[in-house]
């Protein structure tokens, strides 16, 4: 699942997470993203992007990880936010991984493989 | 002493975020250049908090116009405005992200805001501010910081 505000970002995350063989799902916010769960998305991982309308990323994080049954799902911070205060928040949150943008297709296959989700 | 990142951090970070997205090539984005003129477009990030200021990203029209059909992947004629701000506003997010974390913190950045034409950020100055030329249309990147803050 892919959770970014900006489309094109959509579009660019989800060309490579399907160049590494995986399905995708896409959401504009945290809370569409929580509805596609609520709906029976049940994605092995969420690229969780910090800044957008209606529920950011860190919420997101929050909401998820208040929830036994979306215990599996790996999240992942893909984001502009860089500072170590903000990084420590989101892994203190839950997030398993944190990707800052600008990012290279290798620098996510590195992470998820990292994050034992794509096997080199 | 508060580090403000300079010109050519800012440049640095663009040309990052530039390769990673658009061209793949470091020499794609040239400094130099004569600003942009009135037919541009702008992206803006804000800070607030232990730095309160804005990052801008302006270019004219037919870069933005480039730029959304990179991100895209699309034929430049294909896009449309709302390719454009999505585009635009990603990166000026993408850039402003970068200069935030070489600035005191913690600050909160905003969404960011595109606007066809120019951007007024009240009560700011202009604190850092570079000239490019991306496909022959320039590009300029500035950092502003709230006047009293800036004091």
């Amino acid at each position: 699942m892919v959770i970014d505000d900006s489309s094109a970002m959509r579009l660019i995350l989800g060309r490579i997470m399907r160049g590494l063989g995986f399905d995708v799902v896409e959401a504009p916010n945290g809370a569409e993203a929580i509805a596609r769960l609520e709906s029976g998305s049940m994605p092995e991982i969420a690229l969780v992007d910090w800044n957008m309308p209606v529920m950011d990323g860190l919420a997101f994080v929050n909401a998820v990880r208040k929830e036994e049954k979306w215990r599996q799902i790996t999240l992942m911070m893909v984001t502009t936010e860089s500072e170590q205060s903000q990084i420590v928040r989101a892994l203190a949150a839950g997030a398993h991984e944190y990707v800052i943008k600008p990012f290279t297709p290798d620098a996510i296959a590195d992470k998820l493989a990292l994050l034992g989700v794509l096997a080199y | 002493m508060t580090y403000i990142p300079s010109a050519d951090d800012l440049e640095v970070i663009t040309r990052e975020v530039w390769t990673s997205f658009l061209d793949g090539d470091p020499g794609g984005l040239l400094p130099g250049g004569d600003g942009v003129g009135a037919e541009r477009v702008t992206g803006c990030v804000h800070l607030s908090g232990a730095y309160t200021g804005s990052i801008v990203l302006q270019c004219s029209a037919p870069a933005a116009r480039d730029a959304a059909a990179a991100l895209f992947s699309m034929q430049p004629g294909d896009v449309t405005s709302t390719e454009i701000i999505d585009a635009i506003g990603e990166l000026a997010n993408m850039v402003g992200g970068n200069v935030k974390s070489m600035l005191p913190g913690p600050s909160t950045l905003s969404l960011p805001a595109v606007v066809h034409g120019q951007l007024a950020v009240p009560g700011a100055q202009v604190v850092r501010e570079v000239t490019l030329v991306w496909r022959n249309e320039p590009l300029v990147v500035s950092l502003w910081q709230q006047a009293a803050q800036a004091a």
